[in-house]
């Protein structure tokens, strides 16, 4: 290999997002592309990036209209960006931001692009809804007819129980189980209490609370549609408010999801700028930290093997491996609060020894983790999770947490996604 | 044994209809009789129309349990026939076995052959198994062995079945709904015009408090879970239990797994009331 070919870092320069809103509140009837756009057009501003050409933007939304099939492009065309900036839709559920910005990092590392954005997008509120199966194949048997007797026919099949929409639902396709009826099941089998739950949701809104009024995110995030916080934030929460709330996943007494401890719905948008050193340094922009490795997995989630959400716990090893590295070695740790009991569950799993010994093969338990390493600014439990736009939002703020610590720190970035997968990173300071 | 080789696949409503005509005066023993159906073509839109009612991805390999939809006209015709000591109207579908020898695809050409087996009283009445076997090109692809029971002169001392292996319990490894018109649906696609699966009040008028769910149906829908793995060499046993009233919400149950000899073993169970058990099954590959 020439020595030009051989790989090369990929920096991460800074991030940008809109506040997050709960569904059918401050956004309620904006697109993703509104979203994308905006997150886009701050990031833009930012890094004074308006009229250039970037290698390429890689973004994706898991709720998604048809007419969004080219979402990220057409976002990129409506934005300050060169309309010769190429642009494609990259989607894994929870993990679309993340993956993003692993695909991208791996073309800067490749020398494909010196420059590139990765993010995600997700509106609950303006949510794609579908005819139902039956009047989808009617009208479809309209469009194949070319006679005026095979129309008649087409339309005479239609019932007014066609008529009924068919309106997206938050369930695996394989099972038909809301997420939170899946994690309600892990959290049973871990026997994670409602009470370690409230107190990691009570830490997160305390955690962005704090983080805001320090002005953490005056450089990560840019106001939209007249929010600047994340409107999900409840600064005054606490386990004992979190307490009162009754169960909403689960069954029977031993219940312990709530509504506060499990993230909404929510709307939002997130991008992530990443480069080259040798582009960075001709802007002089400063780099904030490296994109060290990536590690998929996915679990046998559908006849109940496995829990639908704790793909991560089995990728970490691989990337431990692949480094040599402890996970207690990690200055910082995000792991996507999903569900408060997502996060306990996962922590749980590696610190149990026959968990790592019969699901990992490991011949010792990861151990535990400093909790004072995690999630240290908040995460999904109160900023909310627009599914795609979550790992865009922790790659950034990572990124700048590490930067803090000073060069060399390393950080570790966990997401579970729909489907029984997973998503990981490691990043370092520079 | 007389074999009878058909033309064509017999049509059901009309079988149906005499069955239901011919019922009386039945008994004796079974008839050393088979009936075959050779160079049977797969129809592509029937298939898919099946992949898509049982939640399976369309395509061209034969599911686990889709012969026996092109064998049970053949059943149907060897029931229906005054020389079967069983009248058809009223039997229950109890269990069913299938055993995949090699994966089938859309390509191949079925030889179909359907004779009935051991007639043998229950302590409830009567069974019959019928037994439909398929080759291809001579060499031995798909084995079923259907049981039903009439209802009838009650043998207490008869032998009871041996009752399928323990529903896992725990939660449910799946939830699904299955909507009133599900019975007219499956039909459709079956042709199995059995007015006990088609409306509320011809079901009422067979018994039954409503429609209820065709029983090859709600064993194909609960093997979907598996996916493609039941497609390749592999072997099923069900066991029906209480029908599924439609509609109703019920949930799947998994324990075992594929890779293991005692294999996997479902269960459907309504989502109202755990107790209430619609059937059991076995999953093992070979």
């Amino acid at each position: 290999m020439a020595p030009s070919s051989q790989p090369r870092r990929a920096a991460v320069i800074g991030g940008n997002r809109i506040p997050f809103a709960r569904a059918n509140g401050t956004y309620a009837k904006a697109f993703n592309q509104d979203m994308l756009t905006a997150a886009l057009d701050g990031l833009v501003a930012r890094f004074g990036l308006a009229g250039e050409s970037l290698g390429e933007v890689a973004a994706g939304a898991v709720l998604k209209h048809s007419r969004d099939f080219n979402l990220t492009r057409e976002s990129v065309l409506g934005s300050s960006l060169a309309a010769t900036t190429p642009a494609y839709d990259v989607q894994q559920a929870c993990g679309t931001g993340l993956e993003a910005t692993v695909l991208v990092a791996n073309k800067v590392a490749l020398r494909q692009v010196d420059s590139a954005v990765a993010g995600g997008a997700d509106t609950a509120s303006d949510a794609p809804i579908a005819v139902s199966e039956g009047l989808r194949e009617t009208l479809l048997a309209l469009n194949r007819a070319r006679t005026a007797g095979q129309r008649a026919k087409a339309l005479a099949r239609i019932r007014p129980a066609h008529l009924v929409p068919d309106v997206p639902r938050n369930v695996e396709p394989r099972t038909g189980l809301s997420m939170g009826e899946h994690m309600a099941q892990t959290a049973a089998r871990w026997a994670v209490s409602r009470l370690a739950q409230d107190e990691l949701a009570a830490a997160s809104h305390r955690n962005l609370a704090a983080a805001y009024e320090r002005g953490f995110f005056d450089d990560l995030v840019t106001p939209f549609a007249g929010l600047s916080r994340d409107e999900n934030l409840r600064p005054d929460s606490s386990v004992e408010k979190l307490a009162r709330l009754k169960p909403v996943f689960g069954k029977g007494e031993g219940a312990t999801m709530t509504a506060g401890n499990s993230t909404p719905l929510t709307d939002g948008a997130s991008v992530v700028l990443l480069s080259s050193d040798e582009w960075a340094a001709e802007r002089g922009l400063p780099v904030l930290a490296y994109v060290v490795d990536a590690q998929t997995a996915a679990v046998d989630y559908v006849t109940g093997q496995e829990g639908l959400l704790m793909a991560p716990a089995y990728a970490l090893p691989r990337l431990l491996e692949r480094h040599g590295m402890k996970l207690q070695d990690f200055e910082l740790v995000e792991i996507h609060e999903a569900f408060a009991s997502t996060v306990l569950c996962t922590l749980a799993a590696w610190e149990s020894e026959d968990f790592c010994r019969t699901r990992l093969g490991l011949e010792a338990p990861i151990g535990e983790l400093d909790r004072s390493r995690l999630n240290v600014n908040g995460s999904s439990l109160a900023a909310g999770h627009p599914f795609a736009a979550t790992g865009g939002r922790i790659v950034a703020s990572l990124a700048k947490m590490l930067h803090e610590k000073g060069t060399g720190a390393r950080g570790l970035i966990s997401i579970c996604a729909a489907g029984g997968q997973g998503v990981m990173a490691i990043l370092e300071a520079a | 044994m007389a074999v009878t080789v058909l033309r064509h696949s017999p049509s059901l409503p009309r079988l149906f209809a005499r069955a239901a005509l011919s019922s009386g005066g039945r008994g004796g023993e079974l008839p050393h009789r088979a009936l075959r159906l050779l160079d049977v073509p797969v129809d592509r839109s029937n298939l898919l129309a099946y992949q898509r009612s049982c939640h399976l991805t369309g395509g061209d390999v034969l599911p686990h349990a889709y012969p026996h939809l092109l064998g049970f006209p053949l059943q149907v015709q060897l029931m229906a026939d005054r020389s079967f000591p069983l009248p058809l109207p009223g039997l229950v579908h109890l269990e069913n076995q299938v055993t995949v020898y090699r994966r089938l695809t859309a390509d191949d050409r079925l030889d179909i052959r359907v004779q009935a087996a051991d007639l043998r009283p229950h302590p409830k009445g009567a069974t019959v198994d019928l037994l439909t076997d398929v080759e291809v090109a001579g060499e031995r692809v798909w084995q079923g062995r259907s049981t039903y029971l009439r209802r009838g002169v009650r043998t207490p001392q008869a032998p009871p079945r041996p009752t399928g292996p323990e529903l896992p319990d725990g939660p449910a490894a799946a939830v699904f709904r299955v909507p009133a018109g599900q019975g007219r649906a499956y039909a459709r696609v079956s042709h199995d015009v059995n007015p006990i699966h088609l409306h509320p009040l011809t079901a009422r008028a067979l018994g039954f408090p409503r429609a209820i769910a065709h029983g090859m149906w709600s064993y194909a829908r609960t093997l979907a879970i598996l996916a493609d793995a039941t497609a390749g060499p592999s072997a099923s046993h069900v066991w029906f239990a209480r029908p599924v009233l439609l509609p109703s919400t019920v949930e799947l149950v998994a324990g075992g797994r594929l890779d293991q000899p005692e294999g996997v073993v479902l269960g459907l169970r309504s989502a109202k009331d755990a107790t209430v058990r619609h059937l059991t099954l076995r999953v093992t590959s070979r």
